[in-house]
């Protein structure tokens, strides 16, 4: 295609098409070292001292069981989101929905376990409150895929759009059909039962949520790399026409990779109700999507580095917050630290994974 | 006269998409899509309100805002142009960079007053009945805002620079054949995009809040593009996109006050639904509009 | 070479970030140095003693001219009453799980006292309170308390009453507008003070009250305004976090407004009228005095403690330059009515926009009952929803 054609002209030299084997590892060292580098830089303006902030950075997170489990909490979400924005990309789509598939996922597992579960004994009513969750990002994803099989739309945008209307959507049902009857009138729903509480880790907040992230990142790199269902996916994602030559009904798969992403980022929903949360809350797992997505592309779509990405990510929210109690500045400033890794990564010049 | 509030409100509160829209229209015609416009006009919005505080000149303002919203689309276009970057994964980084960056240099801004632009109602043509205070009654910006869209149309469509820009994004080997160099082009209108997405950054903070609070364009960037695709790359119709937004918004604000039982999250919602029923119904005709470099990117090509 | 070509670039692009650091350097926050190490606490030790720092959260930013802005005026003045205590600060706190680990941060760096400042930041905080038993919390409006948690909040529609009072004598159309964030009890409860307070001095007053989904987007805030003004309301109102847009719109189309949270006068040289306010420096100074002394147990804010108009915990401003000297008077009167008891802004019949009672004929409901408002009364054009 012309587009590759273009690629290979802009490197000529070794005629690699997988321009990254050859690179040494101490570039790519520097690339990982880099933004750190030059958020340092911008610490040092404002009179922090980055060595001690990273130092703290690192302590918090490995320097206790607490830190450690914030951390992987924190991670869990954004690998969930970040398969749901990988899968996709895999087939060529790009999926920004999962911040609204995250919180329709909520919403149905809140619902379901406010409604029908409460009663259920764990082993019974935990995986349908999982399933609901799932059951909702995945509708909430048929849309964006709706939109785009049937009516020509192109997901990025759809996907992006709908996010803001399932803000709202979470929104009217917390101030209204789901609201909480002994809240006072305040906008959450009810709590759920304790019996559908995901197992904790003793004196964390951990939950076994991350374990089910960690499974289905590996599922999700199994299916892609070991079936053929994941071979059609990535021949109609390469090349889109040859696909079609070769009798692939792209379309179909379009539409079940994004619902099969959007079921991804709902668990991620229902994990932090069941997880953390215990209810359901108009700000429950806010840009959590957007960050799963980062993670995404910080792991070039690859599903297992994505655990590795999530966590990198996870560190990073969490320091904002060490940043800000410890130094005064806002937790927000860790956002532009989260740009400089990306731009670093996206500007390394990788094409394809 | 309800409806001509709906209408005027309509312009005040759609002008700044409308602008953001304008620019990215420039750049997508050029073959590059900018999902970071989102960042750009909260550079601009930032950029436009603190040089405000400091100068006391609203025009200084809108010129430092547009400059800022063009040097962070300058991080798309180097990333893009020059590293061969995912432009969609790019765009979408620079939305969170600007977040970032400005939530962090706007703090000490939040409380600042300034003399931004204030509505200045055209003599004679704002006294024509309906229309008068529908269309003549804003500030200088939003004058010039509306001035540009045929300007921009009559660039597009009826200069050299125009069709050298619309080549660009359709068939560039014509461009090499000419001489001219098309990423050159591509540079250029990924920045004036971003300027004009900046000035609709300041549209929003100077002239229409007179506010700077971090995040406040809430997602208008985003709306800005997928007008773009509404509009099939036709700046009136942009133009027209950015204006049915704002009067989504006034219509729900004015359909509260009628004390109708409609929970106000549904009327939140309309604004987006609408755009998305707007994208499905110009669909059919638009295959054949979209500059066709743009057509590799939607097609996953520029997504991986 | 393709090798170095990359390198050239990433060097580049290393130039063009560092210089748009060092660019953006030129804004210069105060930064304060790294915190101390954390102090220990006896297991036993009264809540709230030993603590070598004091912690506040807020959900917004500081700067908003509103409800975060006047709390973190109350966190100054705790600093300066404590020197040797640090106060640590965390802006922007979302109200979710995620605040429990912003508070076990704070403990770490050695604070027993926290005041968590927002109602969402109430049940991590009630987490948080179960596993530190030594630390002691002031959660702000919340309406759960632990052995450990107090909660604080004032009587704000007290003032409101009075500001609906002063918009009412002034208004000119009788129709008053008031821009609320989301349909919460303390949002509806302000929004039916107002418009009782408007309605004991016009029968024939309306509020119009107009929800913008959110607690800070000027960009809404502004659409509201206009929209409320065009319909013709010349006197607004409003319940959000950041106060300032509203102010200076409604002061640049020439109508009157009444500011919320802190005082904005200085926003509104023309149109402003009055406004209702928080004063949280005493309150917040004596609350940490109780702890730090080990005496929080059994002190007044070891429950749900409302500082009234009488307690100067909430206030009205002073008018604005063109409130005539006659309503001042009349206002200033009925603040002294209610100070004194003798007047109730919700005393019975209060009916709500159906008509139906919802307090009885000379029933005068306490902080707590009003606290849990769920519609809003006759008058107010707008509807909550279901």
């Amino acid at each position: 295609m012309k587009q590759q054609a273009g690629a290979a002209a802009l490197s000529p030299a070794n005629g690699m098409t997988r321009g990254n084997r050859w690179k040494p590892a101490a570039l790519k060292t520097a690339l990982m070292l880099a933004p750190f580098v030059v958020f340092g830089l911008f610490l040092l303006f404002h009179n922090v001292n980055p060595v001690t902030l990273y130092i703290s950075m690192i302590q918090s997170t490995f320097g206790d069981l607490y830190g450690f489990g914030e951390v992987l909490l924190k991670a869990t979400p954004f690998i969930l989101t970040g398969l749901a924005a990988a899968l996709p990309a895999k087939a060529g789509l790009v999926n920004v929905g999962g911040e609204g598939q995250l919180a329709i996922g909520a919403l149905f597992s809140t619902w379901f376990a406010v409604f029908y579960l409460d009663a259920m004994p764990a082993a019974l009513g935990i995986p349908l409150m999982l399933l609901a969750g799932a059951l909702g990002g995945g509708l909430w994803a048929a849309v964006t895929a709706l939109l785009k099989v049937k009516g020509g739309l192109n997901e990025t945008i759809t996907s992006l759009l709908l996010n803001y209307v399932a803000a709202f959507t979470v929104g009217f049902f917390v101030h209204g059909l789901l609201k909480d009857p002994n809240s006072f009138n305040w906008p959450f729903s009810p709590e759920i039962a304790s019996s559908l509480r995901l197992p904790v880790v003793n004196g964390t907040r951990l939950h076994v949520g991350i374990l089910l992230a960690l499974v289905l990142a590996a599922v999700t790199w199994y299916v892609l790399a070991r079936t053929r269902l994941g071979f059609r996916i990535r021949v109609i994602g390469s090349n889109r026409f040859a696909a079609e030559r070769a009798g692939f009904r792209i379309n179909r798969t379009y539409f079940w990779v994004l619902v099969a992403g959007g079921m991804l980022a709902g668990i991620a929903g229902m994990i932090e109700i069941a997880g953390i949360e215990g209810r359901l809350r108009a700000s429950t797992g806010v840009n959590y999507g957007y960050l799963g997505f980062l993670a995404a592309m910080m792991a070039w779509n690859h599903p297992l580095r994505i655990v590795l990405t999530g966590f990198i990510l996870g560190m990073i929210s969490v320091a904002g917050n060490t940043l800000e109690i410890a130094s005064g500045l806002p937790a927000s400033s860790v956002h532009i630290l989260m740009g400089l890794v990306l731009f670093f990564i996206l500007g390394s010049g990788r094409r394809s994974s | 006269m309800m409806i001509a509030d709906i209408l005027t409100g309509a312009i005040r509160s759609g002008t700044s998409v409308m602008l953001a829209s304008q620019g990215e229209l420039i750049s997508e015609r050029a073959g590059v899509i900018n999902l970071g416009t989102e960042g750009s006009m909260l550079c601009g919005a930032l950029g436009g309100f603190a040089v405000t505080v400091w100068t006391g000149n609203p025009w200084l303002g809108v010129l430092a805002g547009g400059i800022a919203g063009m040097l962070i689309s300058a991080i798309h276009a180097f990333l893009v142009l020059a590293c061969g970057a995912n432009q969609l994964a790019t765009g979408l980084t620079i939305m969170f960079f600007g977040m970032g960056v400005t939530s962090f240099l706007g703090r000490g801004f939040v409380s600042e007053q300034i003399v931004g632009f204030n509505p200045v109602p055209i003599p004679f043509l704002s006294d024509i009945p309906f229309i008068g205070g529908i269309l003549f009654n804003h500030d200088p910006l939003t004058y010039l805002a509306i001035l540009f869209v045929p300007c921009l149309w009559y660039v597009l469509f009826r200069t050299r620079l125009g069709i050298v820009l619309r080549a660009t994004g359709e068939r560039q080997e014509v461009l090499f054949a000419s001489g001219i160099n098309p990423k050159l082009v591509r540079y250029l209108a990924v920045l004036a995009g971003g300027f004009l997405a900046g000035v609709g950054g300041v549209q929003l903070s100077v002239a229409f809040t007179h506010s700077w609070v971090e995040n406040m364009t809430q997602g208008r960037g985003v709306v800005a593009v997928a007008l773009v695709i509404f509009a099939s790359w036709m700046p009136a119709r942009a133009m027209l996109g950015a204006y049915l937004f704002g009067a989504a918004q006034a219509l729900q604000l004015t359909v509260q006050q009628q004390g109708l039982p409609i929970s106000p999250f549904f009327l939140f919602m309309v604004p987006y639904l609408l755009t998305l029923a707007a994208l499905l119904i110009v669909e059919r005709k638009q295959r054949s509009l979209m500059p066709e470099s743009l057509g590799k990117v939607f097609a996953g090509d520029g997504a991986r | 070479m393709n090798h170095t070509r990359k390198a050239f670039r990433t060097t580049l692009m290393l130039g063009v970030l560092a210089l748009s650091m060092l660019v953006s350097a030129c804004s210069q926050p105060g930064a304060a140095p790294s915190p101390s190490g954390a102090a220990e606490g006896g297991e036993a030790a009264a809540p709230g003693t030993g603590g070598s720092a004091i912690g506040f959260i807020f959900v917004g930013t500081k700067d908003d001219h509103g409800y975060n802005q006047a709390a973190y005026i109350g966190s100054e003045a705790v600093e300066q009453a404590f020197p040797d205590m640090k106060v640590l600060r965390s802006e922007n706190v979302p109200e979710t799980a995620e605040a429990e680990r912003v508070m076990e941060q704070m403990i770490k760096n050695g604070a027993k006292i926290i005041f968590p400042t927002s109602y969402g930041h109430l049940e991590p905080s009630l987490n948080v309170a179960k596993r530190h038993p030594d630390v002691a919390f002031f959660h702000q409006g919340g309406l759960k308390t632990a052995d450990n948690l107090g909660t604080y909040f004032g009587t704000i529609w007290e003032p409101n009453y009075l500001a609906g009072v002063t918009a009412a004598q002034m208004s000119k159309t009788g129709k008053l507008g008031f821009i609320v964030s989301v349909p919460i009890p303390q949002v509806l409860l302000n929004v039916n003070a107002f418009q009782l307070g408007a309605q004991s001095v016009n029968p024939d007053a309306t509020t119009s009250v107009v929800f913008t989904g959110s607690w800070c987007d000027p960009g809404q805030q502004a659409n509201a305004a206009n929209s409320l003004i065009d319909a013709g309301a010349d006197v607004l109102g409003q319940h959000q976090d950041c106060t300032k847009t509203v102010i200076e719109t409604a002061e640049r189309r020439g109508v009157m407004s009444v500011g919320y949270h802190t005082d904005a006068s200085a926003l509104a040289p023309e149109g402003w009228l009055t406004g209702s306010v928080w004063n949280w420096s005493d309150l917040f100074v004596d609350m940490t005095r109780t702890a730090i002394d080990g005496s929080f147990k059994g002190s007044i804010y070891d429950g749900k403690y409302r500082g009234m108009l009488k307690d100067d915990v909430v206030q009205l401003t002073d008018f604005g330059a063109s409130v005539p000297e006659d309503v001042r008077t009349y206002v200033l009167e009925q603040k002294q009515a209610i100070i004194d008891g003798t007047l109730h802004p919700f005393a019975g019949p209060v009916k709500d926009q159906e008509g139906n009672v919802k307090i009885e004929e000379g029933a005068e409901p306490d902080a707590e009952e009003l606290e849990a408002t769920d519609y809003l009364v006759e008058g107010v054009i707008g509807s909550i929803p279901k």
